[in-house]
This record gives structure tokens, sequence and C-alpha cells, in this order.
């Protein structure tokens, strides 16, 4: 058996709590192979068909700088924790979709990504779907997938902090 | 102007790449044919309204073609509520039977006169009918018939046309039903669900009446008239206005300043932001604002180190109270001024002391649910807060300016727009013409800012609400709230506040509004000292406030939702309610304290 060396770890993530153990995840093999890192997050604006509204551009711009700060809270801390090599890409549209272009793009050997949560809380992908998902990126992207569990989420962790 | 043309469209030549020229000339053409179509639409529907006779064409003669001496029978038809049924036939019928001797049709104030030719049989009996309402036929007496045949006329009594519940009655309140069910389950878009609803009637009415003559529930051009126009151009003006201001920056520039002027302390900066989104709600639209203030004031949360939706949920359920507080600032405001007639200064004044009361109490209400996450946190980031300061700044000073102006200009309008009788959608459309004007913007891009949209769902909705009125449905709600209330003011009101505010967080409020306004022009009429518009001023305070009791109470808070959930901070409807609904119990109770201080204490 050969062992691919990891140039590139791709971290998939939306932020906030339930990204907290995926994060500490991708930085800890960040860490150990030495690759660099790469915070992935994908802009998708669904929830806006909710609002009969027009004036879509300024939003996707004002959603695309969110996005962008939230990614560079993230390369802050991976930075902080001694990564030497880490950046981000922001994207705009289908998450799914988005992930398997990623894959196929970078060239990336590692992808870590979390699981989705019992939590009653929107996600982007059902348990059930999640696997098929996995293995199609994995075939498609040629690349390893780390699926993380989210920790659970306690109310005083939301009382404040985003990731570790 | 063929010059012109030209110039310009060398300069778009000029702009593409060799390769790129026709497919991009063809592209621009396309957009600009599609503009150019929209726009035509838009101006056809006008001139249709214009031209379009107000009232219900009556087929009695003009008065200058009557003789002296003329027989003449006249009279008004009403329904329980004593509101004037328009367009109902009426039929001088001889009782021996035959053919009518003279028809007609209500005016819109309900009258109808009947002019019948000599020769008058022994006994003649007058009958009134109307789609959705019980027949009626009235005798008329010897001594009515020996009068007009001495040539003098005949006034009956106003007639009482009671509601039939036919099929259609069922199938409408069906359909109507089903559209605030699809709307609430959101699984079609809210255009789509009222777009739908409003086919069912059509195909109802036009498929089902010639099997059925009694699946008819109306026509094309009776469904129209149900179409309030001062809303819809109202909101596009008012559209307009907002595309402008918005790509200035100002909203991200609102949030930032909020957190400079705290100086870092979090109960402050709750305090300000949400003081600050409420006024911008109440003067421009509240989807808008949170739309534009809510990724800025994730920023800030995330560089202070604590959770986003300590801000973001006081903020959003800010924006809804406070939106009510005038004309322009809800769409369940601009329904309900338009109906009642209420103007701008009319909320100002009877509604913004009991909004800020609200919004004091819904203060406090946040700091408090709150008050662990604002206490705690990861402590600020200089580097992100020096980040945040680059984008909190306006980037188009020179329209923000001039938007301003106009602003202003139009509030002065608004204001006093209403001793000339100036409508505040032609204020709206006045300022909107006036801004473009002036900044020359993209008129491209302005139209696309233009949301056609919600124009759309706003006509459907006019006409579903418009067949549940037409069929009786309003009318057996507004009588089963008239006997609930009786004549008592206070509880009219309790009961119009509250019933609106329990029934917005679990059905969309615009349709409901809509449904609801002839219910309390109906308890208005009836109930002693409703004759203020107090009814109005309670149904704008519990459909607006009751939003916030629910995660689709209001656009404004779905919208927020989604932001948070982008940055990994979903609000789950779980989590809404039980942040939600004490805020409206706060927010309406102190508003239903002012209101009867103002209209019931006061005077």
């Amino acid at each position: 058996m050969t062992t691919v060396p990891i140039r590139q770890i791709i971290c998939a993530v939306r932020s906030g709590p339930e990204s907290r153990e995926t994060v500490k995840r991708a930085i800890a093999v960040a860490l150990e192979s030495g690759a660099k890192l790469t915070f992935f997050h994908v802009m998708d604006a669904e929830f806006l068909g909710y609002a009969t509204h027009g004036t879509l551009r300024v939003v996707y711009h004002e959603l695309g700088e969110m996005g962008k700060f939230v990614m560079l809270i993230l390369c802050d801390r991976a930075r902080a924790r001694g990564v030497a090599q880490v950046d981000y890409l922001l994207r705009e549209g289908n998450v799914r979709t988005q992930l398997r272009k990623l894959a196929i793009e970078t060239g990336a050997e590692v992808m870590v990504i979390g699981r989705p949560t019992k939590s009653s809380t929107k996600n982007l992908f059902k348990a059930a779907e999640f696997d098929a998902f996995v293995a199609d990126l994995e075939k498609e992207g040629n690349l390893r997938v780390i699926q993380v569990e989210p920790a659970p989420i306690a109310e005083k962790d939301l009382q404040g902090g985003l990731v570790p | 102007m063929i010059d012109e043309i030209r110039a310009q469209v060398r300069v778009w030549l000029a702009a593409l790449g060799p390769g790129e020229r026709w497919s991009g000339l063809r592209a621009r053409v396309r957009k600009q044919f599609r503009l150019s179509l929209l726009t035509t639409a838009l101006l056809g529907i006008c001139l249709v309204l214009v031209l379009t006779p107000r009232r219900v064409r009556i087929e009695g003669p003009a008065s200058s073609q009557l003789e002296v001496g003329t027989a003449m029978v006249m009279g008004s038809v009403q329904n329980r509520q004593e509101q004037a049924i328009v367009a109902a036939e009426v039929a001088a019928v001889p009782a021996a039977g035959g053919e009518p001797i003279a028809e007609g049709l209500t005016q819109t104030d309900g009258r109808y006169i009947l002019v019948l030719p000599k020769g008058l049989p022994e006994k003649l009996t007058v009958e009134i009918r109307r789609d959705h309402y019980g027949k009626v036929a009235v005798e008329l007496t010897s001594a009515d018939i020996g009068s007009l045949r001495d040539g003098r006329p005949v006034v009956l009594p106003p007639t009482v046309l009671l509601r039939s519940r036919g099929p259609a009655f069922w199938i409408t309140t069906l359909i109507f039903l089903a559209v605030l069910g699809l709307m609430a389950t959101g699984k079609q878009h809210n255009t789509l669900a009222a777009l739908v609803g409003v086919a069912s009637l059509f195909a109802v009415s036009y498929l089902g009446s010639p099997v059925r003559e009694d699946l008819f529930i109306f026509d094309f051009r009776s469904a129209l008239l149900y179409v309030d126009w001062n809303v819809i151009f109202l909101i596009m003006g008012m559209m307009i206005v907002i595309a402008v201001v918005e790509e200035t920056g100002v909203f991200q520039w609102l949030a930032f300043k909020s957190y400079q002027i705290s100086g870092g302390r979090r109960w402050l900066l709750l305090a300000i932001l949400m003081t600050v989104t409420g006024i911008t709600s109440a003067l421009l639209d509240n989807v808008t604002t949170m739309l534009l203030m809510a990724p800025i004031t994730v920023q800030i949360a995330l560089a202070l180190g604590m959770n986003p939706l300590a801000l973001l949920m006081p903020e959003v359920l800010a924006s809804n109270v406070f939106g009510i507080s005038t004309l322009i600032g809800t769409p369940t405001n601009i329904l309900i001024g338009s109906y009642a007639r209420i103007s701008f200064g009319g909320f100002l004044w009877n509604l913004t002391p009991g909004v800020m009361l609200a919004l004091g109490g819904l203060i406090v209400y946040g700091e408090w649910q709150y008050r662990r996450e604002l206490a705690s946190g990861n402590g600020a980031s200089a580097d992100l807060l020096q980040k945040l300061s680059e984008r909190g700044r306006i980037v188009q000073p020179e329209e923000l300016r001039k938007a301003g102006w106009v602003g202003a200009a139009m509030l002065a309008l608004f204001l006093l727009g209403d001793r000339v009788h100036l409508l505040p959608s032609v204020t709206a459309l006045v300022g909107a013409t006036a801004l473009l004007a002036w900044i020359k913007p993209d008129m491209e891009k302005m139209m696309e800012a233009v949301d056609w949209t919600t124009l759309v769902f706003f006509i459907a909705i006019f006409i579903v609400v418009g067949a549940v009125q037409e069929v009786g449905v309003i009318s057996y709600v507004a009588e089963g709230m008239g006997w609930l209330v009786g004549g008592n003011l206070v509880l009219a009101m309790l009961a119009v506040i509250w019933t609106g505010a329990i029934l917005s967080t679990v059905i969309a409020n615009i349709p409901f509004t809509a449904a609801m306004l002839p219910v309390v022009g109906h308890l208005s009429a009836r109930v002693p000292g409703a004759e203020t518009k107090v009814l109005f001023y309670c149904l704008a305070v519990g459909s607006a406030m009751g939003g916030n009791g629910s995660l689709i109470g209001a656009s404004a808070n779905m919208v927020t939702a989604g932001i948070a959930e982008r940055a990994g901070f979903p609000i789950t409807y779980a989590y809404f309610l039980k942040k939600g609904a004490p805020a409206v119990l706060v927010t309406v109770g102190l508003a239903t304290l002012w209101l009867l201080l103002r209209f019931y204490v006061l005077g």
C-alpha cells in the first residue's frame, strides 16, 4: 500500500459552532502533514426566495463580504495554531455542485467535511444521502474525504466565539 | 435621434471584442427589448385603468331623456352589513308572469332606477338578483301601481339581499385556505402560490359555470376591480428609491457607526442597533433593511467574539415593530392606509408614540433575553474590527446626498400631500422619477431592481381576497366578529389587535391583512367610537407585530434566518418561537395600552 503525500487539504466549512470539530480536525491534519490548508465556503443564496426582492446584486455582494470575513477569521485561527500555509476559497451557487467542481479542479488530496447533524437545524445534506455524495466526491476528485462528526452544541457554546 | 442611436451602437461595439461584437450586441438588444416590453406592458395596464370607467354602467336612461310623468321605480340594494350591493340585476316583472317590462343594474351606491313603459299590468313585482346572493321579489301594492299610472315615481325601501352559500362559496374558501397553506409551508414561492389561487378561481368561474351556473365566482373584469393600484404604484415607487439608496453603502455605514458609538459596550450596541434598524425600517422597508444590515451585524458580532444571534434577533424584531410607525414602513400599512384612507401623518401621529413605547419594551426584553451573550465572549479582535471599518463607509456619497434631498422632499409630500388629496403612490412615483432624473443611473439596472415578483404577488393576492369578498366569506367573518364584540369599542380593539397578532404568527400577514380590511371596515361602521379609524390602527399593530411570533411571520425574519445560517448560526423555527413569542406579548401589550389611551381614554 503506497501513501500519497498530502500537499493540499480542503476544509469545506460553513462556520459557526457546528463547524468547530471540522475545523479542529482540518488544522490537525495540516499540522501533521505540513500541507497547505484551504478553507472553502460556498455562498448559496437560495433563502432569498423567501423574500420577494429584486435588488439581489447588492445582497450577493454583502453575503460575499460576510463569507470572506468568516473565512479570514478561520485563516487567522489556523495560523495562530501553527499552520504555515493557509488560504480560503469562496464561491457562490449550489453547495453540492461547487464541492464537486472544487474536488476536481484543485487536485487536493484530502477534503475535511462535517457530517450532517441530527439537530433540527436545516442541513445541506440529509444523513442518508451524505455517504453517497462523499463516495462520488472521492471517486470524481480522486481524493480522500475525512468526515467529522460535529460535537453537540451546548447553550453556553452559543454565548460567544465562533470556532476553537 | 438616429445619430444618437448610431453613436450608442458604436460605443457598444467599441467596448466589445471582435468575436463578441454581434453576440454581445444581440444580448444587449434582447435585454433592451425585454425591458421595453415590460415597460410597455406596465404603461398599458395604467392606460386601461385610466380609460376604464370607475362606475358601473347603469342601463337606465339619462335624466335628460326622461319625459315629465314617466313611470319610475327607484330604490337601493344593500347587504346585511348595510353596504351597497353593486351591479345587482333589477327587473320589473308582471306578477302574472312573462318577460320583464324594465331592467337595470344597481350603481356603486347600490341605487337603481327602473323606467316603466306605459300600460302597466294590474300587478307588478320588482325582482332583484345578484350572484352569490339569494333572489328577492318585492310586490308593488295597488297604491304604488296607481301612483305609477299617474306618472308619480315610486321609491321602495332599501332591499336587503341575503348571502347564499353555493358551491362557489365553498370552492373559493378552499382555494383561499390552500393559498395561505402553500405560503405558510413555504412549499411554493409566495407569488406562485397566489397565482395558482388566481388561476384556480378563473378556471372554476370560466370552465365550471357553463356546466353549473352556481360555480361562477367572478369574471376577469370584476376581479381587476379588486386590485388596489394605489398600493401597487406606491410599492413600485419606493422600490426604485430603495434601489438607489442601497447602493450607497449607507446601511453598512449605519451598522458600523452603531458599533463605534457604542464604544464596544455590547448592551449599548444592541440598543443602538435596534433603534437604528427600527428607524430605517420605518422609512424604507424591513426586508431591504435586514438584507443589508444583517451581514455586517454578523461581522461585528464575530469581531467582538459574540454570538451573532444576540444582535440579529433583537434587530429583526425591532425592524418589524418600528416599521408600522409610517405608511410606507410595512406592506401591511400600505394596504391599510390605502383602504382606509389613512395618511402618512395619520400613522405617524397615532402610532409612533405607541411604537416607541413598544420598542423601549423590546430593547429591555432583548437586553434581558441575551444578557449572557452580551456579558460573555472572546473579546474584540482589533484586526477584524480594522477590516470592518474599511467596509462600513459610504461608497457613493454624491448619490446618497441627492437621495437624501429627494427623500426629504418625499417625506414632506407624504406628510402634506393629504391636504391636497395627493395620493401616496403619486408622491412615490414622482420622487422615484425625480431621483432617477437627477442621479441618471443605469436605467436597466434600476428597472431590474424593481421587484416585479412582489408586484405580481400583490395583484394576485388582491384578486384572491377579492374572490373571498365576492362570494361572501368576508361578510360572514365580519358578522361573526360584529356579534362577538357587540357595540363595545374596547372589545373590538382587543379582538382586532390580538386576532391579528395571533394569526399573523401562523399565516402570511399580507393576505391576512388584505382579507381583514373589509371586516374591520364593517366593524368601524358599526361600533360606536370606531369612526376614528382606530380599528385600522389596531389591525396595523396586530398584523405587523404578530409577525415577530414565528419564523414565517414576516419576510424579514426569513431573510435574517437565511443570512445567519450562512454564517453558521441557524435560526430554527423553535428558536425563533422561543425568543419571538414573548417579544410579541411585550410589544403588542404595550402598543395596546397606547391605543387604548389614545383612542379610548383621550378620545
